[in-house]
């Protein structure tokens, strides 16, 4: 039984990894289109990073992922901290909505972004991926919080409020640093989101401000291109980084 | 803090920095990297390449964008006319294209674009049937008809475009492959239902990487692309049908509200540039219509018939033209189509 | 008091004019969208019905919508299928290897989408890793024809969703309180039977959890059919892409949007009443 589990591990674990591993081999593979193995060479990597307009692509990328997921943070935050402390009229629609979107197929969001953008006579472009990105972000980060907050002594805040710390006090002195864990996961989380987003970004972008996972998908719809395997595998080793980095960082963390 | 403000900076830095680029609307593989890096080169103007499958794709983007945001697209002869009657087009100065002497005068001042006032022809050429025939015999494949034999059960490439695939079947039942009849429309429909068994794949991004990968061994294939093959495979054939081929031709267009009309003039003359559109031509395997270019042609692809169809063939074949309202009975049945 | 007051109203405001503005506003006019015409030239004409909705009961649209529908419940299955022996025998091991385990489970999750389903493109074509290797055990001749498939596109469905189910079921059965399986087999319960009668009804949140975090997003990925499917296999995604950026058919789009969205809406309030049927059960 217990050899059983391995191999069930291990099976899936294959399923996971195999695909990734034989792109990130190709990668190496000098025949342009990876029928068969040719010789080792370096020069798809080479290649992408001569590509000036993939290289700008990663930079908006990273821009939109960076402030879409700091403005989500912040409004994020924000309301969690507003629909845990305060009982007001609408708080159950406020949540609703937010579930809502949270759940709502991507594609759907898409659309409606867009008519919304078209209707305004908004440029597709810089602008409007930022509000999209950070829309569909949001919910993901009030959640992450508000679940944090919840499991929080409510008395605390409220001592606080007792001893005359003041709102924006006791907000910065005990609720940001109890939820920062939580603030920095949905950080992480909303960054990782609009960076592999395609969908949404599909619809409301426009040739002014291309994004990676757009130029990817040209890429790939084009058939084989052995840079894809080169960006594939660079793409591989941020996430293996950056993954065991946090990993190793939360288990470093005295209980 | 500091560091992430810093980092923020250099992002914001590298986002905007950019020189003028000009953002270049095409068909996959309509342009090899090496010309556009050569013209980079020459200018300093980057250009950036982004590609799509049909020309309706291209057309609704430039629709939602209002004729912004690219410099340059090139639809195809019947897309012009439509996109010129919208005034989506901005008007092209002369002037400034010094190279256009050099286009054949058969191929200009066309109905669809009366004076070229819109468009310069880019390259045309033919869409016929490939094959591999280390999979199949040449001599099954000679017509359009002949793809609906069984044999090729879930075998066939289609190019994923709606006016293309139902030439094809209007052809067969001998009518205009430009008809606005919905009667016909509708029987070219049900036909190419019988066809949809055979058909392995809709894609017109990357027909050449399918044969060559293994991928599609038979199907409806550009000329260009099959030039492109062949230099791979040599078993791969390119016919042209008994029923006569389908004729296009895409020209290159300003959208009205391109940012950077004046450099997307100085591209196109560049393109218009003999030696470029020799480049080009051998490279894509399509045919220019640049008279200068076609005498710098190496003798050998200049007399490939697959690139340059010679005229019994030309005269066979047939443009595709505008169908006004017509359209969203394609349209309606397009979908059918592929969601059967 | 006033500045208290003052927090209280911007904080809230803030997120609901957020919300108001991209996500209430634009449905509502995706809504009001639905029931007008088509222009050809434009993008909505003003002439009001219902002729979207009516044509989205014409049988070829009924048919992606099943299919799509379909397909997102297969995904499902195989998911929970695949993702629930992963996630119990992951929660078997010792406290020290888990982690690493479960980092391994999260770094797919975090890798890019479509470099994933690239990868399974790659790993089923004609002259891909999986047919070279089976002809050179000499198991097939000729290549099997593996991509623009259903079949593909149901594994790379899976191959990208698999750790939306495995993440949830790993938590409930890690939270699994285990002196209730000792009382059980205590009580004389076989092993199948604690499993049946104990394990699935506890992690039974998990397992929905999970599920609707695969079947939602499996409806809207038009990129794994596009790229691993050929074109020939239309889900409701590449309908909405198609009406509004090909055929340009904004309000039927907005139709079929609309028509998806209420779909979500039967599925997410069958998952609030299954989530407090539990609840009522968990209390101890």
């Amino acid at each position: 039984m217990e050899r059983l589990k391995s191999i069930y591990l291990v099976l899936l674990f294959g399923f996971l990894y195999l695909p990734m591993a034989v792109l990130i081999l190709y990668s190496f593979n000098a025949s342009k289109y990876g029928t068969h193995w040719d010789s080792f060479t370096l020069g798809w990597y080479r290649s992408l990073a001569t590509d000036a307009s993939l290289i700008g692509a990663a930079t908006h990328s990273l821009l939109v992922g960076c402030l879409a997921a700091s403005m989500a943070c912040f409004i994020g935050t924000l309301g969690a901290v507003g629909i845990y402390r305060y009982r007001f009229k609408g708080r159950i629609v406020l949540q609703g909505l937010l579930y809502v979107t949270l759940m709502s197929p991507e594609i759907v969001m898409a659309v409606s972004l867009l008519v919304l953008f078209i209707a305004l006579h908004m440029e597709l472009g810089f602008c409007t991926l930022l509000l999209s990105h950070t829309t569909f972000c949001l919910p993901f980060v009030t959640v992450t919080v508000l679940s944090r907050l919840d499991g929080f002594d409510r008395h605390l805040i409220e001592a606080a409020a007792d001893l005359g710390a003041g709102e924006w006090q006791a907000m910065r002195q005990i609720v940001l640093p109890l939820a920062m864990p939580a603030i920095a996961a949905g950080w992480l989380l909303s960054f990782t989101l609009s960076l592999d987003d395609v969908v949404v970004s599909f619809f409301v972008t426009g040739p002014e401000f291309e994004v990676l996972p757009l130029k990817i998908y040209s890429m790939v719809r084009l058939g084989v291109k052995p840079e894809v395997n080169a960006l594939a595998a660079l793409l591989f080793a941020v996430s293996l980084l950056v993954v065991s980095g946090a990993q190793y960082l939360l288990q470093r963390k005295p209980k | 803090m500091k560091a992430l403000a810093l980092a923020l900076s250099l992002f914001c830095a590298a986002a905007w920095g950019e020189g003028p680029a000009i953002r270049l609307f095409g068909w996959s593989d309509y342009l090899v990297q090496e010309v556009l890096d050569r013209f980079t080169e020459e200018t300093g103007i980057a250009v950036n390449y982004t590609s799509y499958d049909s020309n309706e794709s291209m057309y609704a983007k430039l629709k939602l964008l209002d004729g912004g945001g690219y410099d340059l697209a090139i639809p195809s002869t019947y897309f012009i006319d439509k996109m010129r009657k919208e005034g989506m087009l901005h008007s092209l100065d002369k002037n400034q294209l010094p190279n256009y002497k050099n286009l054949d005068p058969r191929q200009l001042d066309k109905p669809f674009d009366p004076g070229n006032q819109y468009s310069i022809p880019y390259i045309w050429g033919t869409s016929g049937i490939g094959v591999d025939t280390a999979k199949f015999k040449l001599q099954d494949v000679q017509a359009w008809a002949d793809l609906w034999k069984p044999m090729f059960a879930g075998r066939l490439l289609l190019p994923n475009d709606m006016r293309e695939v139902f030439h094809i079947a209007l052809h067969i039942l001998g009518f205009s492959g430009n008809s606005k009849d919905p009667a016909q429309i509708r029987s070219a429909y049900e036909l190419l239902k019988k066809l949809l068994p055979n058909i392995r794949l809709f894609n017109s991004d990357a027909a050449d990487v399918l044969f060559v990968t293994g991928e599609a061994d038979a199907g409806v294939i550009w000329n260009g692309a099959a030039h492109r093959i062949q230099l791979e495979e040599p078993s791969f054939q390119y016919v042209c049908p008994k029923e006569g081929v389908i004729l296009w031709m895409d020209s290159l267009v300003i959208p009205k509200n391109s940012p950077h009309a004046e450099l997307a003039h100085r591209l196109i003359d560049f393109l218009l540039r003999p030696d470029i559109a020799r480049l080009n031509s051998e490279k894509v395997g399509s045919a220019t219509p640049n008279l200068e270019a076609i005498k710098l042609l190496d003798p050998k692809l200049r007399g490939d018939a697959v690139v340059y169809p010679p005229n019994d063939i030309v005269s066979k074949g047939e443009y595709q033209t505008d169908v006004g309202a017509a359209i969203t009975i394609y349209t309606e049945y397009w979908e059918k189509l592929k969601a059967e | 008091m006033r500045q208290g007051n003052f927090f209280r109203t911007s904080v809230i405001l803030l997120l609901s004019v957020w919300l108001a503005l991209f996500v209430l506003i634009p449905n509502l006019l995706v809504l009001a969208a639905s029931f007008l015409g088509r222009d050809e030239s434009g993008f909505i004409n003003l002439s009001p019905g219902l002729g979207n909705y009516l044509r989205l009961f014409d049988s070829v649209y009924l048919r992606v919508f099943a299919h799509s529908l379909w397909l997102a419940l297969l995904t499902t299955l195989a998911c929970l299928g695949l993702g629930y022996p992963f996630a119990y025998f992951l929660a078997q091991f010792r406290t020290s290897v888990r982690p690493v385990l479960l980092t391994l489970v999260i770094i797919p999750f975090w890798t890019n989408s479509l470099v994933r389903t690239y990868a399974i493109r790659s790993l089923l074509a004609a002259r891909g890793l999986l047919n070279n290797t089976l002809i050179a055990l000499g198991l097939i001749e000729e290549p099997v024809r593996l991509l623009y498939t259903g079949s593909a596109v149901l594994i790379g469905m899976v191959y990208i969703l698999l750790p939306f189910m495995i993440l949830p079921l790993y938590n409930a059965i890690e939270k699994l309180d285990h002196r209730l399986l000792e009382a059980a087999a205590d009580l004389g319960a076989g092993r199948w039977r604690r499993f049946w009668q104990v394990t699935l009804p506890l992690t039974l949140p998990g397992v929905i959890a999970g599920s609707l975090l695969v079947f939602m997003p499996a409806l809207g990925l038009f990129f794994i059919a596009d790229v691993l499917g050929g074109s020939r296999d239309l889900l409701v995604g590449n309908l909405l892409k198609d009406q509004f950026l090909d055929a340009r058919d904004w309000p039927f789009g907005a139709a079929a949007s609309m028509a998806l969205t209420g779909l979500l809406f039967l599925f997410l309030a069958a998952y609030a009443y299954s989530l407090e049927r539990f609840a009522v059960e968990d209390r101890p």
